[in-house]
């Protein structure tokens, strides 16, 4: 194979994901593989690539929440095609995060967006979804270990569950053991801090930040 | 006294004309085009209402008598000068259109994003306009601007949710944002189906019910970061000035409002002149007519009350500002009255400033909230004290909820 030639592809495949062509990114992805194109390579300086770029355009202010959502679909189709390729030992992982909306809350699109972005920036991501059992989350932590549990709530009825996961997960001896992050409408810092989580999300890129930081992946 | 000469009251009073005391709609009216006595107050009373008078959500969002007692309850119990019949508001034309919603026990219905009404492009072809004021709970917004009318003698503000927030609950977010890349003519056509065929008829409904003077429109969705600028000029901006068109009268503002942003983009008058348009499409509607510029307190807290004071100021718009929902929950007093002191100092000027109570969280004290009214009564006189750093306030004296309610409360 030209090496040319790889370079292209996966030059084609980060191009399509940081432009959020996810239509796009998904036919690079299928070409290059069929065209014999390294598949751990083509994830790596393409598809990876392509959300780190748009990243930090994000971060830079120059791309609003739309275009990094669209990168991570594109990210996310190109995957899907590259993933399946590999084996485990090939794909490694920044870390483990289980997430959800506290009971009492169905929203959805706010954790969505979170657990997007950290797919893309390569967490292995449990996503327990909306109106999740307080008890839920501990026993989720017991069995599945995460370095991370994140918690959402979009209103302030709900957003006292919380407060009850940190107490439950300290009563079964697992608070030590996971960092908790929260976010949502009704949260903020102040709240965060006040019932004792390890941080808080603002936004869906201050939590892959977040997750950064409290992974020592900074 | 008639509205008309309670508005025409209002509007000498704001130019220097200081006939007669203010009541507090006056104060609102007053507050909106000039300087009144002091900064007014509107309150939103919403769930805080519905756990105050220990109503089920499902009454308190579907049954007109309850939720118009217990919101009068509660905000006649906390003397705010005007407040608004809010409901599940950004619900009510896609329920009618069909759209699924999940019912909680302690707060608002939400729309079921897992469900959205139009998955597909034929979906749009297929859906039928409600039939405005009967379909959903639309008779049950109309029968509570009616008790509203009924027990105040004045005009409700209404609300209603606007094209551009209902396109995106109905299509879902991830889904519009690749229809605005890849099919903006299909987006076209669904705000064009949704303005013309949802929105006027409904908003014409409700003005030919009530004779509001206000209408809102409300865009949570067209905010920042959710949109960028540029879609919200292309795909939101042209709908709005079309129901503007439409349904604005001489004596009737209808608007765009509710949406945030100005800490999310390098420019904060970026969104900023968003909002205008929204409220004034090109500018070209500026009439007697009454406008505010509201901005959210995440946004303010972090460009400064002065900024956007002044950017109001340069517009001749009423600046709204709300306050913080967690402070008024999470207090102390004192940080309550500091907050107000500080709003009041750096927003008040010499008029044309608002404060909204947006929300009060489930569970909030009693005592913050009247701390709050009590500081903006008296914190918030016109003119603005030269030695308001300085003044003291009392610890508010009240009357239990309860106790009111027996003697003076509505039956819910």
């Amino acid at each position: 194979m030209d090496r040319r030639f790889e370079v292209d592809w996966e030059a084609d495949l980060k191009q399509a994901v940081v432009e959020g062509d996810e239509i796009r990114a998904a036919e690079v992805a299928k070409q290059a593989l069929d065209a014999g194109a390294d598949a751990l390579s083509l994830l790596q300086n393409g598809a990876v690539a392509g959300i780190r770029q748009a990243g930090d355009i994000w971060h830079a202010g120059d791309y609003f929440l739309p275009d990094i959502i669209l990168a991570s679909e594109a990210y996310k189709e190109a995957a899907k095609m590259i993933e399946p390729l590999l084996s485990p030992s090939q794909i490694s992982y920044r870390g483990k995060v289980l997430i959800g909306a506290v009971e009492g809350d169905a929203h959805d699109i706010g954790k969505n967006i979170v657990v997007s972005l950290l797919k893309c920036a390569s967490y292995e991501v449990v996503d327990l979804g909306v109106d999740v059992p307080l008890p839920a989350f501990v026993e989720k932590v017991r069995e599945l270990k995460p370095d991370i549990l994140g918690m959402g709530a979009y209103m302030t009825t709900t957003m006292r569950g919380m407060e009850e996961v940190i107490g439950l997960l300290e009563q079964a001896g697992l608070r030590e053991k996971v960092k908790v992050i929260l976010g949502g409408a009704a949260v903020t810092r102040e709240y965060a801090r006040g019932i004792g989580a390890d941080g808080y999300g603002g936004d869906a890129a201050e939590a892959v930040e977040l997750a950064d930081r409290l992974t020592g992946n900074t | 006294m008639g509205v008309m000469t309670k508005l025409t009251k209002a509007m000498l009073y704001s130019r220097g004309f200081r006939l007669t005391e203010l009541d507090g709609f006056e104060r609102l009216i007053a507050g909106i085009y000039g300087r009144p006595d002091r900064v007014p107050v509107i309150m939103q009373p919403y769930t805080y209402a519905m756990a105050m008078n220990r109503l089920p959500a499902r009454r308190f969002f579907s049954e007109p008598e309850p939720f118009i007692h217990a919101s009068y309850n509660t905000a006649t119990y906390f003397g705010v000068d005007f407040w608004s019949p809010v409901f599940d508001f950004y619900n009510i034309e896609l329920e009618a259109l069909g759209q699924r919603l999940i019912w909680h026990d302690k707060s608002e219905p939400d729309v079921d994003t897992s469900d959205p009404l139009i998955k597909s492009e034929d979906d749009l072809e297929r859906l039928k306009p409600p039939i405005s004021g009967k379909s959903g709970r639309m008779p049950y917004v109309l029968d509570s601007y009616k008790l509203f009318m009924d027990i105040m003698e004045l005009p409700p503000m209404c609300y209603c949710c606007s094209p551009f927030t209902m396109a995106v609950l109905a299509r879902g977010y991830v889904n519009i944002l690749r229809d605005m890349r890849r099919n903006p003519a299909f987006v076209h056509r669904l705000m064009e189906f949704l303005s013309m065929e949802v929105s006027v008829p409904w908003i014409a409904k409700m003005a030919e019910l009530t004779n509001s003077s206000i209408i809102v429109m409300s865009d949570a969705w067209a905010s920042q970061p959710n949109m960028t600028p540029e879609m919200v000029r292309e795909f939101c901006l042209p709908y709005i000035e079309k129901i503007i068109r439409e349904t604005s009268t001489s004596m009737r503002t209808v608007l765009d409002s509710g949406s945030w942003g100005e800490r999310s983009v390098k420019d904060p008058r970026q969104v900023l002149d968003i909002k205008m348009d929204m409220m004034l499409p090109g500018n070209n509607f500026k009439a007697l007519r009454p406008f505010f510029l509201l901005v959210w307190n995440e946004d303010y807290e972090e460009t400064g009350v002065p900024m956007v004071r002044s950017y109001a100021k340069e517009k001749k718009v009423c600046l709204a500002l709300n306050i913080r929902p967690d402070l008024i929950e999470e207090g102390p007093p004192e940080t309550i009255v500091e907050t107000v002191r500080k709003l009041i100092k750096e927003g008040a000027g010499k008029g044309k400033f608002i404060l909204i109570i947006n929300l009060v969280p489930l569970g909030t004290p009693v005592e913050h909230v009247h701390t709050l009214m009590a500081a903006i009564r008296k914190l918030g006189r016109y003119p603005v004290a030269l030695d308001l750093d300085d003044m003291a306030l009392p610890k508010p004296v009240f009357t239990p909820f309860e106790d009111w309610l027996a003697k003076e409360g509505l039956p819910v």
